[in-house]
């Protein structure tokens, strides 16, 4: 048979109508669309029975409530928890994107030490076991002795008790705690009120605000309380007024912004004092040296010069806050993560204090610290200004947990400098966040999903209150808490302990209440504020605004950190749902932007967009220009909580990298009282 | 499925912009209620997948007299002329459709091949394309919730107002032998996490809804209102300035309109 | 080559040799090795087959239990639909062997001693994009159980679990039949399926594209 060219093309239209009549062809395009429609590598979630598991956030100090979905083990959304006594439902946006914390790339997913053949911060680590990593803890600690110290970012609770008390067994009082507003509300309610106390706020039920730059809206006290407060006020047409150099979202928000200039708020509070002594406005006496003080050198035309707030103004502020009949006065600049001064801080409880609303509905509560630890006594009390910050060099090992000084600190070099020469630093973090990088060793605590912890007084909670953080998840790594940890040590250290485990630990400190602890989640407690004195001292040997380092003459400009909720700034990084929302006028690719007056730029040369390089007298930043009218002209405003250095994983270009951390650029300025009460440092700018 | 008063339903939502303080959170709570996927770098917000994103607005006023103000724009899910929304009507692919029972645009990523026409229908930018694949750091597809499909590169998505939390609500009434759904049963996630309470969601045509009353307020607007979108999100200001802002007025125009009101 | 076949050859090359029968003849060798491949070999090609874990019975079950598939197969709480039991509640009646099957043998020690779920291959499961409400359709429109999923429950063992290589859809989803036709309502459960029975029940038609039943209805 021949098989020529027509057979060949015959086989071939034969094969075409035999395919044409088969299921393949209409098969196989089905299937290739559905397979375009998804494709074999985009995660397909599990399913599953949900639930929903409560806690407490310990992301920042707010304390508010949570309730996390889960899908079988995994944890899938973190929502509010509705009736939780602070936040009732309600979440901020850093809690609600906890989740990327507990199984992000930021984790430290076993104990490691940093390798003999690398200097601190090059992120040259060994793993280690717990039982090598525990030993070694214990054997540097018994022979720096009490010369160890310990930081943390609260020092209430078990677990710095646990701390404290580990200390104290080594004979060492170099407990610390991160410095914030708090120190100084603690500060002067000790002075005022004669007991230990922090500040609370009775936000709810005031019904005129004065808002001496408290950042009521960029995650001041207990965030989620403060936004629910605030718009109570607008249903109840609270007027809300607000002082500070610039527009922030508070002022934006407010019935009236009145700019200040920077550092002058203590001014501008006793030249309202002023006006309500004068006019006969106070409801309830003080001292009267501070009325002698205020009387004497804070008329307001005086006050006026100082604070660029007209003298109309202030005698307006004074009478119609005199006029209220719960007026409440605020202060802490932003998020409240610097201390103000003493004198501001009394300056502004004086305005409440000169109302009568001290310990009253609607205004400033002195709450005793909580005292349910009973089983240990502890002898702490160190200062960051003089361990890390002073000429002292005598300290041999340093403790870090819940608390990143490397980042948060500010000026960063100092601190980098006083941790060179400590020899042996631990770190207790749960992600390897600066300090945990710059340690020598790191015993990765629960993530804060995972463990069990007591969270005593939210931040501006006016009522004794402790939540319980719970595990909501098993731990994900090779992980132990904390306190388990403290405890071991303590004990391989022969210290004298009555518990064995940390949930043991926090079982008997409740005692009775345990088991309505557990079940409620939070434990409350009823207080009778004792009657206020009326006492008020202010320091008259810091009478003048906070002096900033720096001469005006090389450095013409103000620098101003400035705090959003879009941005934690705390010792926790921000997880990449965080980064997603800031704006780029804030973050443009990896470049810091700063907020600079249209006049100011016009000076410069400088327009919306261009670069410039920003200095200070603690360092110099390349940063890139916005123009904004919500700012004084002569100060710039920094955002706080950008800058962070890339980890150990490599696997965090969500964060690392990104911007510059203003706490390169800020200094000190110490007052007499202890607390660094700078608002901002000196600047110049230059085109780049 | 109609509502007790035997009207089709209408969800949708009353922004009050005096209450919303520019947190973010609404942001932060869409995107981990709907696997929204993040990148490296996210400060263009032009390639940002942002379901809901919150506008920074200006008066543009020089300092002291700047004032600013926040809004919370997710997809308005226009009704536009019986349902024909600028997207819906442009999509060649039936992807985004516009349903009659709940008002709501949806977008069936399975069925978008990309060709964004809609992206360019929608005056509001509440659309987004996936340039890039999803990917999540290992061990963080664990967040990953179950009852939203994760979106892969080259399609379209944008808000469904929760969608997902609708169908489980009704499975959860449907067991229990009812056809109506609580206003409290159905809520989106932006709206449950506002910590000010600015966000209110509902039947726009349900009495019993509280939106119902809201959208009614005098002070209340939409956006772009002129282009007859039709959009089911009211914002609520008492700055005249924010109002305004709502939409392009010719000189005069927005005057006239004032006083035609009075 | 069967006798038959040569035979055709045969015949053919002689028609080859005389005048036009080459091309009919190729054309038929064509169209024969075609339709094989399309219709034998293509599906072979295009689904692997998986064993399930271990056998199961479901006829043995049902005659045990009293509430028919609800016994195992429920709804939670929250509406949602449980779908293939977890060992949880297998325990309930498995927490040591009670009969003699071997299979069962397998499963108390394989998996309820050591706490581990059975790694069950679904026939059924949907893609992520579908959202199915199972209480829409069992407890609303009172739908059996078998009218989308068969005679499952008189089955005496597990069939092979094949996947489509392409999609990888379980087979039951495109339907037995690789031409796609369907004899019973539960022969296949693609889109269209769905779609033809609500145009059937005169769901309401709420989507303004297409007049039908709107895409939000199934879809997430």
């Amino acid at each position: 048979m021949k098989i020529d060219r027509r057979s060949f093309l015959s086989l071939g239209v034969g094969f075409g109508a035999g395919i044409a009549l088969s299921p393949l062809p209409w098969k196989l395009t089905d299937d290739s669309s559905i397979w375009t429609q998804m494709w074999p590598w985009t995660p397909v979630p599990e399913r599953g029975e949900s639930r929903y598991v409560n806690s407490v956030c310990t992301l920042c100090p707010g304390g508010c409530g949570i309730s996390v979905r889960k899908v079988e083990d995994r944890a899938v959304k973190i929502e509010g928890q509705k009736g939780h006594p602070v936040s009732n439902g309600g979440i901020c946006l850093l809690g609600l994107s906890g989740l990327q914390l507990l199984y992000g790339p930021y984790r430290v997913k076993y104990p490691m030490k940093r390798r003999e053949d690398a200097k601190r911060g090059q992120g040259k680590w060994q793993k280690i076991s717990w039982d090598e990593a525990m030993s070694e803890v214990a054997k540097k600690l018994g022979d720096a002795k009490d010369k160890t110290a310990c930081i943390m970012d609260s020092d209430k609770g078990t677990v710095p008790q646990l701390f404290k008390t580990l200390l104290t067994g080594l004979g060492s009082p170099n407990f610390m705690r991160t410095p914030s507003v708090e120190d100084s509300f603690e500060l002067a309610l000790l002075k005022t009120c004669g007991y230990p106390a922090s500040a609370g706020f009775d936000l709810e039920n005031a019904d005129f605000v004065l808002s001496f730059g408290a950042g009521l809206l960029e995650g001041w006290g207990a965030p989620v309380r403060t936004f629910k407060a605030n718009s109570l006020w607008k249903d109840k047409k609270v007027p809300v007024i607000q002082i500070e150099p610039r527009l922030s979202n508070t002022a934006a928000k407010s019935d009236k912004w009145i700019p200040v200039n920077p550092g002058t708020e203590s001014e501008l509070a006793l030249g309202i004092a002023h006006v309500l002594i004068k006019e006969g406005l106070a409801k309830a006496e003080v001292s009267d040296s501070f009325k002698k003080i205020v009387s004497e050198g804070y008329a307001p035309d005086t006050v006026a010069r100082i604070t660029g707030v007209e003298a109309g103004v202030i005698v307006g502020l004074a009478k119609s806050f005199a006029a209220a009949s719960k007026p409440l006065a605020l202060c802490g600049r932003g998020k409240g993560a610097t201390p103000i001064s003493l004198n501001e801080t009394l300056a502004v409880y004086a305005l409440n204090a000169l109302m009568g609303n001290i310990n009253q509905e609607g205004g400033l509560f002195a709450v005793p610290q909580p005292d349910y630890i009973k089983w240990a006594k502890t002898n702490s009390n160190a200062s960051v200004s003089k361990l890390l910050y002073g000429k002292d060099a005598s300290l041999k090992a340093l403790l870090v947990a819940n608390a990143n000084p490397l980042y948060s600190l500010p000026d960063t070099q100092a601190v980098k400098t006083a941790l060179d020469k400590i020899p042996f630093i631990v770190s207790f973090s749960s992600y390897m966040d600066e300090t945990a990088q710059y340690a020598d060793i790191i015993l990765p605590n629960h993530c804060y999903l995972e463990r069990y912890e007591d969270v005593p007084a939210p931040a501006g909670y006016h009522k004794p209150l402790i939540g319980l953080s719970r595990p909501v998840v098993k731990p994900q790594f090779n992980t132990k808490h904390t306190g388990d940890v403290v405890i071991a040590i303590a004990k391989a250290m022969g210290a004298e302990l009555p518990y064995d485990s940390y949930e043991t630990c926090l079982k008997e400190t409740f005692g009775d209440t345990w088991e309505a602890f557990q079940k409620d989640g939070v434990l409350t407690a009823d207080f009778t504020p004792p009657a206020p004195s009326g006492k008020i001292e202010l320091n008259e040997t810091s009478l003048k605004p906070v002096a900033l380092e720096g001469e005006s003459s090389a450095f013409p400009l103000v620098l101003v950190p400035f705090d959003s909720m879009r941005l934690s700034g705390s010792s926790i990084g921000e997880p990449p749902f965080v980064i997603k929302t800031v704006d780029d006028t804030i973050l443009f690719k990896n470049d810091i932007c700063i907020e600079i007056n249209p006049k100011t730029a016009q000076s410069y040369n400088l327009s919306d967009g261009k670069y410039a390089r920003l200095t200070t007298p603690k360092g110099s930043a390349k940063v890139r220009v916005h123009l904004y009218e919500g700012i004084m002209p002569g100060v710039i405003a920094m955002p706080r909580g950008l800058g962070h250095t890339p980890g150990f994983t490599g696997n965090d270009k969500y964060l690392a990298g990104k911007g510059v951390n203003v706490n390169e650029l800020m200094g000190s300025a110490e007052c007499p009282d202890g607390l660094n009460a700078a608002y901002g440092i000196r600047a110049k700018l230059e085109r780049a | 499925m109609k509502n007790e008063q035997g009207k089709p339903k209408k969800y949708g939502m009353v922004v009050d912009l005096d209450k919303c303080t520019g947190c973010g959170a609404c942001m932060v709570a869409c995107m981990s209620e709907n696997n929204v996927p993040f990148k490296a770098d996210e400060s263009n917000k032009r390639d940002s997948i942002t379901w809901m994103r919150v506008y920074k607005i200006t008066n543009g006023k020089p300092f002291p007299d700047t004032e600013n103000c926040f809004l919370p724009r997710p997809c308005m899910h226009c009704e536009g002329q019986h349902g024909h929304s600028p997207c819906v009507s442009v999509c060649p692919a039936t992807a985004t459709d516009y349903s009659t029972e709940t008002g709501i645009v949806s977008q069936i990523y399975t069925r978008c091949f990309g060709c964004r026409y809609c992206m360019g229908a929608c005056p509001y930018h509440a659309r987004h394309f996936n340039w890039w694949d999803p990917v999540w750091p290992d061990g963080m597809e664990k967040s990953l919730s179950p009852n939203v499909s994760v979106r892969m590169r080259g399609i379209v998505e944008k808000c469904s107002f929760c969608f997902h939390r609708y169908q489980a609500a009704m499975d959860k009434a449907m067991m229990e032998g009812r056809k109506e759904l609580e206003e409290s049963e159905y809520q989106t996630s932006c709206t449950q996490a506002c910590p000010s309470g600015a966000i209110t969601f509902g039947d726009l045509n349900n009495p019993k809804h509280a939106v119902y009353e809201l959208k009614k307020n005098p002070n209340a607007f939409r956006l772009l209102e002129r282009l007859g979108t039709n959009p089911k999100v009211y914002y609520v200001s008492s700055r005249e300035w924010v109002r305004r802002a709502g939409d392009n007025y010719i000189k005069g125009e927005w005057e006239n309109k004032q006083n035609a009101k009075k | 080559m069967g006798t038959e076949e040569k035979q055709i050859k045969h015949a053919a090359d002689h028609a080859a040799e005389g005048a036009g029968g080459g091309p009919i003849l190729f054309f038929i060798i064509g169209l024969a090795i075609a339709l094989g491949i399309g219709w034998i070999a293509f599906p072979k090609a295009l689904y692997s087959q998986k064993q399930q874990p271990f056998d199961f019975s479901h006829s043995l079950h049902n005659g045990l239990v009293d509430n028919g598939c609800e016994s195992c197969h429920f709804f939670r709480e929250d509406g949602s639909y449980a779908g293939v039991p977890k060992l949880a509640q297998c325990i309930g009646c498995h927490e040591d062997v009670q009969g003699s099957t071997p299979e069962e043998k397998v499963f108390v020690e394989e998996y309820v001693k050591k706490g581990k779920e059975v790694p069950w291959l679904i026939y059924s499961r949907q893609p992520d994009c579908v959202f199915f409400s199972h209480a829409a359709h069992v407890k609303v429109a009172k739908m059996k159980c078998e009218e989308c999923h068969g005679p499952i429950g008189e089955s005496k063992n597990l069939k092979p679990y094949e996947q489509n290589r392409i999609t990888g859809y379980s087979r039951d989803i495109w339907g037995q039949n690789i031409a796609g036709i369907k004899t019973h309502t539960y022969d296949r459960m693609k889109m269209d399926d769905c779609a033809d029975c609500h145009k059937e029940r005169g769901v309401k038609a709420s989507s303004v594209q297409t007049e039908r039943d709107a895409c939000f209805v199934c879809h997430k």
